[in-house]
């Protein structure tokens, strides 16, 4: 029966893990400043030993990252252990080994998980400090593209971090005194 | 006997972090049950078909009700009709989702239609989240619930541009029009609700936003505004006649809004039709005996026990059960009596050891996809409690 689902499952196909761990309020809140999104909410899974794709991300107040692991299992990566995989990521783009800053990477399979993250929207804002060294590298902008599990993930995940279009007798006021009743539903037990 | 699971209660302090804040009811008991519901596949699977085939019935009968213009009948506000009949004619006025209210399915006795909360279902947040994070507690994370609400209002929302089943190319047509999402001030139940809907649409794609309706701007040549922005696409979490008949200024603007297409408004304002006891009877004259339908009339029904409801109203309010001689044998008080009544057969809802009943809420978001429990007295209002499920799968 196609709905009947497990939370492994929806977890990974869709925000539901991260909401889950970090709830619709610290979600919402990014809507006030969505054109200045500080955080991002990124599902990143091994392909292979030691190789990763970023398969979901969206806009959020906080960065969180959450691994899926070959064996199916899944982690959450703390502020240290991201700090750790910049800095190394860094040291990387430093001496030219970095897969993100190389000319034609073997990405297919996916990249080491410190290229991955950078790949991402969270890495671009977490590393802002190594932006420098990699927003101007074509290879770069070209190579972040095969961090991702598929292309539509690469451009949903563009569209969600860009600014909102602005479009342009009114009245307003309405419900103004009300409050409505809370629960609504089915009334009636019978 | 109802299969009950125990689980560890959630801590109001995890629930508050998901935006959940309406964990405790006034009594100070938990809103959440701490036991999960056990169904069978065979359950679950029956609830996913029934509620299908209602989905089916219910759009006939409200065609029905437009043709045969009974919008009076079933007591639809008569400012409303316009817009109805305009959003009822053209696709673009998608239903987003909506809840079936279901009695039965469980225990061995037959599913049968409550009513259909189309316009503005609750329970989201319940069905959507809370039912995965009891199981994620408990680590039950291979456990199966009959719930693909999340991804299934995902796909719907894409729907509003795709307008068809396939939802593939949603990016490509989708033009970076903005989504408004509004509840009324001051009920955080009902924002975080839509707050959770706005959360889903932002993955799905939308640009969002969310304002209480009284900092909105309506124009019937400009269409709707917040902040001096103007939003193609909004949602709200009012009731179609509460803006009838509280607000009639705004029911003409939004209906000059939508007939000059300057803005598309969810729920489509036809949800109203569905969303009206009235239709239960339209349903029954237009299917009678169906197995999934309680015989339901706008007199009250011969000999037999039956439930008197108003064709619009919340939490069980003014609703009455009444004998085989149309006596009251117990009733809810509430703000309804002034709406027209409709009398629906009583049927007895499954109940457990303590004598709670058991109600099956199953939503519908372009098919049925996600379900969940309430219980309480045989009237259930807003003391009633959610409660979780689990479906258990036989091996093959």
């Amino acid at each position: 029966m196609k709905h009947l689902t497990k939370l492994s499952t929806i977890a990974a196909a869709t925000g539901l893990g991260a909401l889950l761990a970090t709830g619709v309020t610290g979600c919402t809140q990014q809507q006030q400043e969505q054109q200045q999104a500080k955080g991002a909410f990124v599902f990143i899974e091994e392909t292979a030993v030691g190789k990763y794709k970023i398969i979901n991300e969206f806009p959020a107040e906080e960065t969180r990252i959450v691994l899926k692991k070959l064996d199916g299992s899944e982690d959450f990566l703390n502020q240290a252990q991201l700090d750790a995989l910049i800095k190394e990521e860094a040291a990387k783009i430093d001496d030219g080994t970095s897969e993100l800053t190389k000319e034609n990477p073997q990405a297919s399979q996916g990249m080491g998980l410190g290229s991955t993250i950078m790949a991402s929207m969270a890495g671009a804002m977490l590393g802002a400090w190594i932006g420098n060294k990699l927003f101007g590298n074509q290879n770069y902008q070209n190579n972040r593209k095969a961090g991702y599990k598929s292309p539509s993930t690469y451009s949903k995940s563009k569209k969600s971090f860009n600014k909102p279009r602005s479009t342009s007798s009114k009245k307003g006021g309405f419900f103004g005194g009300k409050k409505s009743s809370s629960r609504s539903g089915g009334f009636f037990g019978g | 006997m109802l299969n009950l699971q125990k689980t560890t209660p959630l801590d109001t302090d995890y629930l508050e972090s998901l935006g959940f804040v309406w964990h405790t009811d006034s009594d100070e008991t938990s809103y959440i049950s701490d036991e999960l519901l056990v169904l069978s596949e065979a359950e679950a699977e029956a609830y996913y078909e029934a509620t299908n085939t209602l989905y089916d019935m219910v759009v006939e009968a409200a065609e029905h009700v437009v043709e045969n213009n009974l919008f009076h009948e079933i007591g639809i506000p008569f400012n409303l009709v316009d817009v109805i009949k305009e959003s009822w004619e053209n696709d673009v006025h998608w239903h987003l989702y909506g809840r079936f209210d279901l009695a039965g399915g469980i225990d061995g006795t037959p599913i049968k239609l409550l009513e259909f909360n189309a316009d503005t279902p609750t329970a989201l947040f319940e069905t959507a989240i809370l039912q995965w994070a009891m199981l994620k507690q408990d680590g039950l994370e291979e456990s199966s619930q009959f719930n693909a609400l999340y991804e299934a209002l995902i796909d719907n929302f894409k729907r509003l541009v795709t307008l068809q089943e396939d939802v593939s190319d949603f990016e490509e047509r989708y033009d970076g029009w903005d989504f408004l999402f509004t509840s009324v001030k001051g009920n955080s139940e009902e924002e975080n609700t839509v707050r959770l809907l706005q959360h889903i649409a932002t993955e799905a794609g939308y640009q969002t936003e969310f304002a209480y309706i009284d900092d909105i701007e309506f124009s019937a040549e400009e269409g709707i505004s917040y902040n001096d922005k103007n939003y193609e696409l909004w949602f709200k979490l009012i009731p179609w006649e509460d803006i009838a008949l509280e607000e009639s200024d705004l029911a003409m603007l939004l209906t000059n809004i939508i007939k000059n297409q300057k803005a598309i408004i969810f729920n489509p304002a036809y949800t109203l039709l569905f969303q009206s006891k009235g239709l239960l009877k339209i349903l029954w004259d237009l299917f009678p005996g169906h197995p999934l339908l309680l015989e339901t009339s706008f007199e009250p029904l011969d000999g037999q026990k039956q439930v008197k409801k108003p064709v619009f109203g919340r939490e069980g309010g003014s609703v009455s059960i009444l004998d085989e001689e149309a006596n009251a044998i117990e009733s809810v008080e509430g703000d309804y009596d002034n709406h027209k009544m409709v009398y629906q057969a009583y049927t007895e809802l499954a109940t457990d050891s303590q004598g709670q009943s058991y109600q099956a809420g199953v939503f519908y978001a372009y098919e049925a996809c996600g379900l969940g429990f309430r219980k309480g007295g045989r009237i259930l209002n807003n003391m009633s409690k959610f409660v979780g499920h689990v479906v258990q799968i036989t091996p093959i």
